[in-house]
């Protein structure tokens, strides 16, 4: 008699990728499979966050994921295995990362199905949130947003029982009491029961603080390593700031032309920033001192501008760097600003694309603000801060004449940088920017 | 079984041998002088003229079918053409004695015995009658057409013309055609004139002959029936079958004499010597001669002989013989007709297997050229009157052709309308199919309803305890009550099948009728399933009703022919000129183990032209077979044989003692509920409604349990608008799980309710394993834990539910990778 011969063992370790050079560990962000769902090599099994950005770890296998050893929000290191794919029924628990570190990953569940049962996810595959029609339908009659709802059905699929949850944690609206309040003129009395009708006088003027209201949040990713930057930053750097303006004439000129310029000139999309940028990589290489890094009490000048642009994320402040900046053609750089730009909002930009930078420009001038105090970026030391253009008085041939002007504000690390090599730096930007169609017409010719 | 027949030790111990009659071969001496007594010349032309007919019929298709176009007429023709040049003398020979009310019923290669048979009844009809039927017919479609294509010399002339055009244009797939161009080559009748189906199928048509002669046995009704099949069907099980059910002793040994006898129907075998390629004597069969097979049925060996059939008055004096015989209820019988077809099997046919040489021998030999000699040289016909008759042949043939061919004389069915969709069913109900009194052995009163009636038809008493089984009305005696109720009423109504006499049926549910119902309405079959379909399929083809049982689900495999071929498709091919009032109970076992335990009703779920009834209740059981009788279509009645000891627990009225009919396609809420559905098909609905009980004390959840009684039809609404309230469904039955009617329901359900699903449709068979013995049966069948474990595993998760089984979605990958 012949026995049944053993199917091959095809188990594979998923591990998580090294994601830069820099990198180290990773948070979880949103598992987009679930255990026992088929996975294709390619295919992308979760999101990760790292300190510079947020990735999609792809399957190396192609099987049934058997077991994922890591929560959402948990933190893994470098080649860590987070899951093994295999073929359904396999056994995987050798792959299960040692239990050596106090925070690694919890011991695995006995059964796939077990684990998949006790760490309820909403995501499905493709990172789309598992809701069951019925439940959508009811969450979207509603306006509910059930995004971050953990669901209560297999696998934690979102069902009607868990919008109905929240539906009935919401107070009912009378129709005046709806309208009124989508007006924004009002809101909720905190007194009015929960669950009960609230009418036209359960509502307050807006006004009127919610004084007791907080969203307690958590930090993750991005944000906790602002947090902690920011505050190394201060901790570790004497940080001196110095202001001045700087004539915006030929600035606000330019960019007006630019606006209503021949598409074909690839102008059009030029900004008030990326003139900043161009004068600052202009500036700069004449300045070593500035454009420069100090680690273990070395200062590293640099010859060429690796220039950090801050950029404002819903996640939070990110600081991408355009590569020799002073090698770029106003139009290379106004285009790679930009790439570099929508890549930190979609979440796309890679960690490599984060470290390196030489000094940083960041801009509030576009959100009304007069000036500010920058927080220097370590290693770099200094950084740009540029304010509002605002009118105001100069003495002219006829008199006082009112004249748009630039807020700048300079951050240096006063351990290396001293106050008047920055404030020539600064004055020698300034002049740049009021002249900055001369800095062009010079590269041209 | 019957208590009469006694098997005695003595006489079936005795030494003795088996006497048989000897089979005679080519028996028929001709005698011009004998046959001038015979014959008038008339009626001898007539042989010769038929024959002709029939040869430039097929030598226009042939052409068509190979050239596209006969003398100037193009046409392409996609479909089938088995052409039957060579074997005109068999045809015509067999139709020179026959009646109109006489059926012939054929195979794929029928075109001459269709032409033959037709154009003897027209000759058998007076003008009024001939004026009559073409005018009825499918309210004078062709008719009209056929006015067209000549002004005819008489109304003889112009059914001729009518015979042939019907015939052609159904062939060429028009909507006046015989069957409106659903049957085609190959299955195109025409009942008039006694012309019954042709079947592609090989050997079809033989046990489908056996119900219809069993029709005009039962009923009373003139004339035999001929199945013409093949010399190499003889060796299919379904023919063997079928000969064997008309040979049985009980016509003779139970049967009230009046009756009349045996079925009249004769078995002629077209013997062309061939099937497709292969060779029944010499190579694929052993007997011989293929006469000698009647040998083995009976002590007659079925009146068996070789007949030559190129010698069209040797085949005719030969079928008169054996219509005598049939008459006299002697049958069946059988005759071995030698013929060949020089054409090749169809058009495809290269002839690799014979000799180019065999064929030209046989043209030698070739029966119009013979007879036409015959009639020279006995100086009825000269060569010049002779070919007078071959010209104004191809003259008629080619005006009908291009008539037929032309699409705006003929046009095809308008598709883009449901048509083909509405001849499915026949949906004409009818309280009886006769005018007869019917026959009975006690009156109503006298019968065992006196009985059933007198039991408590609710089957729990007023504190909700269940009544005593043996004093309440059980899914049994329900199923009694319907049969009696219908024999009573329609005296064309039959029931057979294995065991159905004494025993009661295999389950008791007949008790009572073998005492009410004489022999010839309710009899015991030989086991052989195919023939007991089949024969019930020719009953109702014939007109007459019909209940046909198989003990057990599994042996439906036995007749799946009969099944899904013939009891599904001839409605529809027929373009519902034919009905079909037939009821095919089943049973579905358990406790036997694999070959005695399957639910197939999704086999036949799947196969357009049935419906499919699976009743769980007596109510139902009753309501439904009530409907089931008085209905014209073919009805699949599944029985589980949980049931036929349960009383009715759950319409609360009990089962009426008087007639009702459940509706058709109606699903039924045994139980209201908001949180979830559960429906169920068939027995699964007692455990279906033990699970709702438990999640509802164990889970606080509120079940709602829906019988859907109907596979096929099957109105979703109520089921859509109870998913719509609760948002989760599990479905439920004792079918195997892998392609189960219930993934049917499952995807239509998600179509028509995906917004308000709360969780995909669970959907809980039984294993797809064999089914284990008794013992262990647990494991296989759906049981109330499972239920409310695939509820907790894919629906809704109970608060601390320890699963007892495994339901998780990864079971639907393992075993599916397992195949099993």
């Amino acid at each position: 008699m012949q026995l049944h011969s053993q199917s091959p063992r095809v188990a594979q370790a998923i591990v998580l990728p090294k994601l830069g050079n820099s990198v180290e560990s990773a948070i979880i962000l949103r598992w987009h499979v679930a255990v026992g769902a088929a996975v294709r090599t390619g295919e992308a099994l979760c999101e990760v966050e790292t300190d510079k950005a947020v990735l999609e770890v792809e399957s190396s296998a192609s099987g049934v994921l058997l077991a994922r050893f890591a929560d959402e929000g948990e933190e893994v290191p470098v080649l860590g295995t987070i899951a093994v794919v295999g073929r359904a029924g396999e056994s995987h628990a050798e792959f299960a990362p040692a239990a050596s570190p106090p925070s690694a990953a919890p011991a695995p569940a006995p059964l796939a199905e077990e684990a998949a049962k006790a760490q309820p996810v909403s995501a499905g595959q493709d990172g789309r949130i598992a809701i069951s029609p019925r439940a959508r339908r009811l969450a979207r009659t509603n306006d509910i947003d059930y995004g971050s709802i953990d669901g209560s059905g297999p696998d934690g699929r979102i069902i009607e029982r868990d919008i109905q949850a929240l539906l009935r944690r919401r107070p009912k609206l009378s129709p005046v009491a709806k309208k009124m309040l989508d007006s924004g003129d009002y809101q909720l009395d905190r007194s009015a029961a929960a669950g009960a009708r609230v009418t036209k006088a359960d509502l307050l003027p807006a006004a009127e603080d919610q004084r007791d209201a907080v969203n307690a949040v958590p930090l993750t990713g991005v944000r906790r390593t602002i947090a902690r930057r920011m505050l190394e930053s201060l901790q570790t750097t004497a940080q001196l700031t110095l202001h001045r303006s700087a004539d915006a004439v030929t600035l606000r000129r330019l960019r007006a032309k630019f606006k209503h310029s021949d598409e074909a000139l690839g102008l059009r999309r030029v900004t008030i920033n990326d003139l900043i940028l161009f004068a600052v990589a202009r500036t700069l290489p004449a300045f070593p001192a500035l454009n420069a890094r100090f680690e273990n009490d070395t200062i590293y000048q640099q010859r060429a501008a690796q220039l950090g642009m801050a950029v404002d994320t819903e996640r939070g402040l990110l600081v991408p760097v355009i590569r020799d900046a002073d090698a770029l053609s106003l139009r290379q750089l106004s285009a790679e600003a930009r790439r570099l730009s929508i890549a930190c909002r979609d979440g796309e930009i890679k960690p490599d694309e984060m470290t390196g930078g030489s000094f940083t420009v960041t801009n509030l001038g576009g959100l009304g603000i007069d000036s500010f105090t920058p927080i220097l970026n370590p290693p770099q030391v200094a950084i740009l801060g540029a304010g509002a253009i605002s009118l105001k008085p100069v003495e002219g041939e006829s008199g006082v004449d009112f004249q748009p002007q630039i807020a700048l504000s300079l951050t240096v690390n006063h351990q290396v940088v001293d106050g008047a090599p920055a404030a020539r730096f600064l004055a020698q930007l300034a002049l740049n920017l009021r002249d900055v169609d001369m800095l062009l017409a010079a590269e041209t010719g | 079984m019957p208590k009469s027949l006694t098997i005695d030790p003595v006489e079936v111990r005795q030494r003795a041998c088996i006497e048989a009659p000897t089979i005679p071969v080519n028996a028929y001496a001709q005698d011009p002088e004998a046959e001038a007594l015979r014959y008038s010349r008339g009626e001898l032309l007539t042989i010769y003229h038929d024959m002709l007919l029939i040869r430039e019929f097929e030598t226009a298709l042939d052409r068509i079918k190979k050239e596209g176009a006969y003398r100037g007429i193009a046409y392409e023709h996609r479909g089938p053409a088995h052409l039957s040049i060579g074997q005109e003398a068999a045809a015509v020979g067999q139709c020179l004695h026959l009646e109109p009310q006489d059926f012939i019923l054929g195979s794929h290669r029928s075109h001459g015995e269709i032409l033959a048979k037709g154009l003897a009844a027209i000759r058998k009809l007076d003008d009024d009658s001939l004026q009559e039927i073409m005018e009825a017919y499918t309210g004078g479609a062709a008719l009209r057409v056929v006015e067209t294509i000549e002004e005819a010399e008489s109304i003889k002339r112009l059914a001729q013309n009518y015979l042939i055009y019907g015939t052609y244009a159904e062939i060429f797939a028009r909507e006046t055609g015989f069957n409106r161009g659903m049957g085609g080559s190959m299955h195109t009748f025409f009942p008039p004139f006694g012309i019954m189906p042709n079947n592609a199928i090989v050997g079809g048509s033989a046990d489908i002959a056996v119900g219809m002669a069993l029709y005009k046995r039962v009923n009373r009704r003139p004339g035999i029936v001929i199945a013409n099949i093949g010399d190499s069907s003889v060796a299919s099980g379904p023919v063997w079958e079928a000969m064997n059910f008309a040979a049985m002793d009980q016509y003779h040994t139970l049967w009230d004499a009046d009756v009349g006898g045996a079925p009249p129907i004769l078995f002629n075998f077209v013997n062309n010597f061939y099937g497709m390629g292969g060779q029944p004597q010499g190579e694929t069969l052993g007997f011989g001669m293929l006469a000698r097979v009647g040998l083995g049925i009976n002590a007659d060996a079925m009146h068996s002989e070789r007949v030559d059939g190129y010698d069209p008055l040797a085949v005719a004096d030969a079928t008169l013989r054996k219509k005598t015989i049939l008459l006299e209820g002697r049958g069946p019988a059988l005759l071995d007709v030698i013929t060949y077809r020089y054409s090749g099997h169809s058009p495809s046919d290269a002839s690799s297997y014979r000799e180019r040489d065999e064929v030209e021998m046989w043209r030698e030999h070739d029966s119009i050229r013979g007879f036409g000699d015959y009639l020279r040289v006995n100086g009825y016909a000269d060569a010049d009157a002779l070919a007078a008759i071959e010209t104004t042949i191809i003259e008629q043939i080619s005006k009908i052709v291009a008539a037929a061919a032309d699409l705006n004389r003929s046009p095809r069915l308008d598709v883009a309308q449901d048509v083909i969709g509405e001849m499915m069913f026949s949906n004409q109900p009818a309280d009886k199919l006769d005018e007869r009194e019917p026959d009975v052995l006690q009156t109503m009163a006298e019968s065992r309803l006196s009985v059933t009636s007198g039991k408590h038809r609710f089957g729990l008493d007023d504190e909700g305890n269940p009544r005593p089984k043996l004093k309440t009305l059980t899914f049994a005696e329900a199923i009694f009550e319907a049969m009696l109720h219908r024999f009573y009423h329609d005296p064309s109504m039959i029931a057979y099948g294995e065991e159905n006499r004494d025993w009661g049926g295999a389950f008791g549910a007949y008790r009572g009728l073998t005492e009410a119902i004489p022999y010839h309405r309710l009899f015991n079959t030989p086991i052989s399933e195919a023939a007991i379909v089949g024969s019930a399929v020719g009953y109702a083809l014939a007109g007459g009703r019909v209940v046909a049982e198989l003990m057990y689900c599994d042996f439906m495999g036995r007749a799946g022919d009969e099944i899904f071929n013939q009891m599904a498709k001839w409605q529809a091919m027929s373009a519902n000129v034919l009905t079909m009032p037939l009821a095919l109970r089943v049973s579905v076992g358990m406790k036997y183990g694999a070959q005695h335990s399957q639910d197939w009703s999704s086999l036949v779920a799947h196969i357009p032209g049935l419906k499919v009834y699976f009743p769980a209740t007596p109510y139902d059981a009753k309501g439904m077979l009530n409907l089931a009788l008085r209905g014209s279509d073919p009805v699949v009645f599944f029985e589980s044989q949980r049931l036929y000891t349960q009383t009715e627990t759950l319409f609360s009225g009990g089962v009426p003692v008087d007639y009702y009919e459940v509706e058709e396609g109606e699903p039924y809420r045994h139980r209201a509920g908001s949180d979830l559905t559960i429906v169920s098909i068939g027995a699964a609905l007692y455990r279906a409604l033990e699970a709702a009980a438990q999640l509802e004390a164990r889970y606080q959840l509120s079940a709602e349990v829906i019988d859907a009684r109907f596979l096929n039809p099957l109105n979703y609404a109520p089921i859509i608008d109870s998913v719509k309230k609760t948002g989760l469904v599990l479905l439920c039955s004792d079918a195997a799980e892998r392609g189960s009617f219930l993934h049917t329901m499952a995807s239509n359900i998600t179509q028509l309710a995906f917004d308000h699903l709360d969780g995909p449709v669970a959907v809980l068979g039984a294993r797809n394993w064999i089914t284990p013995p008794a013992e262990l049966e647990d494991s296989f069948f759906p049981g109330v834990e499972w239920i409310i474990d695939m509820i907790h595993e894919r629906l809704l998760p109970l608060p601390g539910h320890q699963p007892q089984s495994k339901q998780g979605k990864l079971e639907i990958m393992t075993r599916n990778q397992a195949g099993a």
